[in-house]
């Protein structure tokens, strides 16, 4: 597997989307490869920083209030 | 039964009422409507319970039923816009720009939430339903392709230029913002 291959998986293998093979395949390329590596490392690290911005906002007390008095009547 | 249905919604169904309140915030683009989607959404899910199939994919079947409604009643007065305008979409490879500069990202570590929100309310509908759907919301390919109706390839090419296009304007925020000097132009 050369670079171009490699980065074209880049999401998927990040998102745990790879059959096993091609996983292994992605897994050998960057332990020899530092700027692949490094390219996945960021990648990795911002889908983590989207998620846990965003991940801050729930559904506010009052809507929960409001839903379970129209379901239950409570 | 009436306390076997309601005890089995609670347990499978209003575990979800955050995951539910943050997409839809996302598809309307503001809290009013969103309040009022994501009630919608639980009060005809709670009449279909009993078409749900117990121990499935219930954040998903319930996503699904949040989709339809918002599709129906609430874009056309959403103050997002209704078409996938791809031109406006601008997908920015940010790596090479910062691999000498800051190669681990961060930068990214000072922005805060709201521009994040912000960033993401930007995207057009269909890009960003797709970054939602997994990258706040963790969900499979094949899952956000059954509930959006489309392949899976689909979804995997608007994962690629949403999230491209999301770290951009990230990107481009930070240089305004002086977090990484950068070399955008």
């Amino acid at each position: 597997m050369n670079c171009g291959e490699c980065v074209e998986h880049l999401y998927e293998f990040l998102d745990r989307e790879l059959t096993p093979e091609l996983e292994r395949e992605v897994r050998a390329h960057i332990a020899e490869c530092t700027p692949c590596d490094e390219q996945f490392d960021f990648e990795e690290m911002f889908l983590k920083f989207v998620r846990a911005r965003c991940q801050t906002q729930g559904a506010p007390p009052e809507l929960k209030r409001r839903i379970l008095r129209e379901l239950f009547g409570e | 039964m009436a306390d076997d249905k309601r005890a089995s919604f609670e347990r499978e169904a209003l575990i979800h009422l955050d995951a539910l309140y943050r997409v839809a915030r996302r598809l309307t683009g503001n809290e009013a409507d969103a309040d009022d989607l994501v009630q919608e959404t639980m009060l005809k899910a709670y009449r279909a319970w009993d078409q749900y199939e117990r121990g499935t994919n219930a954040k998903a079947w319930l996503v699904t039923i949040l989709r339809n409604a918002f599709i129906n009643e609430y874009r056309r007065r959403s103050r997002h816009p209704e078409t996938v305008d791809v031109d406006t979409l601008e997908p920015y490879a940010v790596f090479p720009d910062v691999q000498d500069e800051d190669p681990q990202g961060t930068f990214f570590d000072r922005i805060v939430d709201d521009e994040v929100l912000k960033a993401i309310d930007e995207l057009p509908e269909a890009f960003r339903e797709a970054v939602v759907l997994s990258d706040v919301e963790g969900m499979s390919y094949q899952e956000i392709a059954r509930i959006l109706k489309v392949p899976v390839g689909t979804v995997k090419s608007r994962l690629f230029r949403g999230r491209q296009a999301l770290q951009g304007k990230l990107y481009r925020y930070a240089v305004e913002q002086g977090y990484i000097k950068g070399s955008v132009a």
